[in-house]
């Protein structure tokens, strides 16, 4: 039977470029996740081994051999161990690696730095000069070659530097060294200085993170002298590691995050897998119903069943095969150039390496062939118990029943009601695991049922938009022909749209509610505080009429914080105040209820702890109100505030409360804060409140929103190639019937209208359904996520759903292209002629 | 010379000039050559020959399913080889009916939207009257709502024939519409047809390579290598056998 199923391959090719397309994509998706966590890997292992580039040992202290003793002493290592390393006759050179911080001037400027100790003798400390000479003496250092052009330092010229013992001595630039590519290095400015100079300067915090040793000539010889040494001084915390090994451990330590990024693509990659899965279960389906004479001709011939059914697994097989290579070599060309273009976009990260494992490459390729095998068992089962008789009847039935089976519907129920109850249960509750469960069992449940409801819908929304025309009753008809290839063609398209759909409603819900709680928090939209700046009322008076007339600012109010003396309780000593002016505090505030009057303190309570009813600050007796929005201090009115006594008048400054106008952007209010920092000279991040959180937290959202989307539409993208597939096959199928249709009448452009029609019912269908689950979904996630954060604002965004669904029917709209075009060009004769 | 000035004659269809051909150089194989051959209107005729003898290629092209090479084909006052693809579709619509050899029937729909297809297509209402005589005459109406996988061969040959009348068309064409059928069934549909030309005025041509169908016609064309050889008026087994084997000679 090979040679049937090749010659099919070969003769029918062209059906199966779709499914080849699809297969390929679901695993390259694949492979591209596993190439991303095997590549970081050596990007990592390629940069932090920079440290220990040249070294045969690594020595450190180690908390894993530290023993389970609250008195144990630590190890710890110093320029003393360095040298009694040094001396032990295995060992040709040793140097320590350590992180001190210390602070070196510039004429112009200060920078943070890393103090590390260099010897010429020993290796320069791992350096590598590029320039210049190592230091000689405590006058001299060494500067990278990075931050030397940053600070525009250079050979020759003279640096201010402060170690960790906060003594400040002029040094002078006597080489440059290659900045390091280890991670945990680069982004600091690193002077090597001479060890006793960094000895001094490193003053109680001169320890190293590691001691790295060349052997002089065995690795293990000096191996077995260092753990002699060790011994000898009983520095049991202390592990001793060649290069390699220490690399390795650095990588782990340093990729736990890369694997949960990998587990997390690894979903993705599986919902892409399961609509691939789809695709390749209706394209099986569909060539197997178009050869049934072909195959019963086969079993009158002699053909036994099992003979059948090896003979199209053995198709499957071929195409897995095809197209799982095709989808790792895709997914290899992918990353490799997606290296390449950071290597020419980013110079600094030449280290970023494109690493392949034997695992990563074979694991897509056998996921792919097996998925295609399993997903293709089924139609081939159904191929097998054709009758010989087939081959015999003369009528294409008009429609297949296929009626799902009976446990499947079961099963689907239950799957459905127990998910279901969870999910609302993790909703009610507000736990998120336990409505994630619910989901993870419903779908999967609502997906079994998909027969059920799938076709009814496509049919009947189909009937209701046809209204008086043919071909768009005949377009309905044929949209559920076959339910169950309907079903799995619109299955896998409702996959993609229920979770993307679901993300865009949470993420929105997310949004608002944050925003809800940000609002219920923070009283007034922006602050602008003008610390470290002397009081002056009739300034801030102008500087608020000035950010007034600014456009996107409705009201502005000044204030006066400072401290007051209190006596006894918590705030013995200074006390904060904000002091307002009612009245214009009143028009910037949101909640009229903190407004203060005259002898009244507005204090914020987020505890819930009783609060008196009055309190004596600065020498007066307060009325106390309570309100959970905070503006981080309480708050009394100006005129309250300068009748009490002040603490200390340095901690007095004055600022600008603001309201802005409702509708802005997170884009506008970006803008907005940095206009507002510009006008009153500040940093930006002294414009604080409600509506810079709220951007903030948006723009995490939305970049959350618009990668998982991105995820996601791989999923989508082949359930739409899934779309085109099953319908250019049924073209073919119907080859007589549109010829009949045409010979009758029926003019091209009907032809194409009647084929885009059923290719827009059946992706708009899918999309309409995935829309409405992916809402039920999204508003049950996000309240099982926040409703213990605060009050639930529900938001569903309309128009990124319409965007969804319009995408969806264009994108099917598309698809039906290709297929329409094949059949218009047919002439009638042709088509009936086609046996 | 436009199609529209051509003036009205007393034949139904009428080609000039006809010739097609398949292929390239070597393989090249004359389908028709140079046919010029008129059809009387409310006539039954049956054309034959032998196979590749350009019965069926004749039939396709008088019919706008095919387009020949060069000639003039002229049904109701328009000459097809001048019309574009939606203007012969429009003239399939309302001017030519069908009736194949098998999948006659869009197996989706029941019997009755079958029949009134290319008037749905066609946008237009049915004259009631003259669908209850169509069916009625062909015995339809208890199978008015059964799909076409629920029909014998013969039933659903029949709706066939129904669907290619109930527009009045100028022709309807017969691809071997009873090749598909027992004798019994076979005789009963042709004749239906008979009956149609006789009582309903309809022009029917008919391409069959069984002398029992063609003897149901009023005029037999025989035809051989692509060119109209001979013709046989009131025909009969008998008589359409032997001119057949006349022409094997």
């Amino acid at each position: 039977m090979l040679h049937v199923a090749l010659a099919n391959i070969k003769t029918y090719a062209r059906r199966y470029i779709a499914v080849i397309l699809a297969v390929a994509i679901g695993t390259a998706f694949l492979a591209a996740t596993l190439a991303v966590n095997t590549s970081t890997r050596a990007t990592l292992k390629n940069s932090l081994g920079d440290t220990y580039k040249n070294a045969d040992l690594v020595a450190f202290q180690d908390w894993e051999l530290a023993p389970d003793d609250p008195d144990f002493k630590y190890t710890e290592l110093g320029l003393k161990q360095v040298q009694q390393i040094r001396e032990l006759p295995q060992i040709s050179t040793a140097y320590g690696t350590a992180f001190v911080s210390g602070e070196l001037r510039t004429a112009d400027d200060g920078y943070g730095v890393m103090l590390q100790p260099v010897s010429a003798e020993q290796n320069l400390g791992g350096m590598e000069l590029l320039e210049g000479r190592a230091p000689l003496n405590s006058n001299e250092i060494i500067l990278d070659d990075e931050h030397a052009q940053k600070m525009l330092v250079s050979v020759g010229d003279t640096v201010g530097l402060t170690g960790a013992d906060s003594a400040t001595r002029d040094v002078k630039v006597v080489g440059i060294q290659r900045t390091s590519t280890d991670p945990m290095l680069s982004g600091y400015a690193l002077v090597g200085m001479q060890e006793s100079a960094w000895e001094k300067s490193a003053g109680e915090s001169a320890q190293f993170q590691n001691i790295v040793i060349d052997a002089r000539d065995s690795v293990p010889a000096a191996q077995q002298a260092l753990a002699a040494y060790l011994a000898e001084h009983r520095m049991i915390d202390v592990s001793v590691m060649t290069a390699d090994e220490k690399v390795i451990n650095d990588v782990a330590m340093l990729t736990d995050g890369t694997d949960q990024l990998t587990i997390v693509l690894l979903v993705f990659a599986l919902v892409a897998l399961v609509v691939t899965g789809l695709v390749v279960v209706n394209t099986f389906n569909v060539v197997i119903a178009q050869r049934t004479r072909e195959l019963a001709l086969l079993r009158t011939l002699g053909a036994k069943r099992q003979q059948i059914r090896s003979s199209v697994l053995i198709e499957a097989l071929v195409i897995g095969v095809v197209a799982s290579l095709l989808g790792v070599a895709l997914a290899v060309a992918l990353m490799a150039g997606l290296i390449q273009l950071v290597h020419v976009m980013v110079p600094s990260m030449s280290y970023a390496t494109l690493a392949l494992n034997t695992t990563g490459l074979v694991v897509p390729v056998v996921v792919g062939i097996l998925m295609t095998v399993i997903a293709a068992s089924l139609p081939a089962r159904r191929a097998m118990k054709l009758a010989p008789l087939a081959a015999l009847r003369p009528f294409d039935a008009a429609s297949v029943k296929n009626r799902a089976g009976k446990l499947r519907i079961v099963f689907g129920i239950l799957l459905t009601l127990a998910g279901g109850g969870l999910l609302a249960w993790g909703a009610i509750a507000g736990s998120l695991p336990i409505a994630f469960g619910g989901g993870l069992l419903s779908f999967p449940g609502i997906l079994m049922l998909a027969s059920l409801f799938v076709p009814a819908s496509v049919f009947g929304i189909g009937k209701l938009v046809a209204g008086r025309s043919v071909a768009g009753k005949l377009a309905a008809l044929n949209a559920v022909r076959n339910p169950g290839r309907t079903t799995a063609t619109a299955t896998a398209l409702l996959i993609g749209v229920t979770l993307v759909s679901m993300i865009m409603v949470g993420g929105q819900t997310a949004k608002a509610s944050l925003n809800n709680s940000i609002a219920g928090e923070y009283p007034v939209d922006l602050t602008v505080s003008l610390y470290e700046r002397a009081v002056n009322e009739a300034k801030t008076q102008d500087l608020a009429r000035e950010l007034g007339s600014l456009d996107g600012i409705e009201e502005t109010s000044t204030f006066l914080a400072g401290s007051v003396e209190t006596k006894g309780g918590d705030n013995e000593g200074g006390f904060s105040l904000m002091g307002v002016d009612p009245q214009t505090f009143s028009k910037v505030v949101l909640d009229q209820n903190i407004v203060p009057e005259d002898g009244q303190i507005i204090r914020f309570n987020t505890g819930g702890e009783e609060q008196p009813k009055k309190l004596t600050v600065g020498g007066r007796e307060l009325d106390v109100k309570v309100s959970s929005a905070s503006l981080f201090q309480d708050l009394v009115t100006k005129d309250t505030l300068e009748s009490l006594k002040t603490g200390d008048a340095a901690d007095e400054y004055a600022g600008v409360l603001i309201k802005v106008a409702p509708d802005l952007s997170n884009s506008e209010i970006t803008a907005l804060v940095e206009q507002i920092a510009d006008v009153a000279n500040v940093e930006s991040y002294m414009v604080s409140g409600g509506v810079v959180e709220n951007a903030m937290f948006s723009q995490v959202i939305d970049v959350l929103l618009a990668i998982v989307s991105a995820l996601l539409a791989v999923a989508v993208l082949i359930a739409l190639i899934g779309v085109a597939n099953t319908l250019s096959l049924s073209v073919l199928e119907r080859t007589r019937e549109n010829s009949l249709l045409r010979a009758l009448g029926l003019k091209k452009k009907q032809l194409r209208a009647m084929l885009a029609q059923e290719a827009v019912l059946i992706g708009g269908v899918a999309a309409l359904l995935g829309l409405v689950l992916g809402v039920v979904y999204g508003l049950l996630g996000a309240h099982a996520t926040l409703s213990a954060i605060g009050e639930m604002s529900y938001e569903i965004p309309w128009l990124q759903l319409a965007l969804v669904l319009v995408v969806s029917i264009v994108a099917a709209l598309l698809a039906s292209v290709t297929p329409g075009r094949r059949a218009a060009k047919l002439s009638p004769v042709q088509g009936l002629a086609t046996e | 010379m436009t199609s529209e000035t051509l003036p009205l004659t007393e034949y139904a269809v009428s080609a000039r000039g006809l010739t097609k051909s398949y292929g390239h150089d070597s393989t090249r194989v004359e389908a028709l050559r140079t046919v010029d051959v008129a059809f009387a209107r409310s006539r039954f005729t049956a054309i034959m020959g032998p196979s590749g003898s350009g019965k069926s290629t004749l039939m396709h092209c008088l019919a706008g399913l095919d387009t020949a090479d060069a000639g003039e084909i002229i049904i109701g006052g328009r000459d097809l080889m001048t019309l574009n693809d939606d203007e012969l579709t429009m003239m399939r619509r309302e001017q030519i009916g069908f009736v194949f050899q098998s999948f006659n029937l869009v197996p989706t729909i029941n019997a009755k939207d079958n029949i009134l297809l290319p008037l749905s297509l066609a946008g237009k209402s049915h004259d009631r009257e003259w669908f209850n005589t169509v069916i009625d005459a062909l015995g339809l109406r208890d199978r008015l709502s059964h799909k076409p996988h629920e029909l014998s061969g013969g039933q659903q040959q029949r709706v066939a024939v129904a669907r290619a009348l109930l527009t009045r068309p100028e022709v309807v064409f017969g691809d071997e519409p009873t090749g598909n059928l027992d004798s019994r069934t076979g005789a009963e549909v042709l004749s239906l047809m008979r009956t149609s030309t006789r009582e309903m005025g309809q022009t029917i041509i008919m391409v069959t390579h069984d002398p029992a169908a063609a003897s149901y016609a009023d005029t037999v064309l025989l035809m051989k290598d692509g060119s109209i050889v001979g013709q046989l008026e009131n025909p009969t087994v008998a008589t359409v056998t032997e001119a057949l084997a006349s022409l094997a000679e």
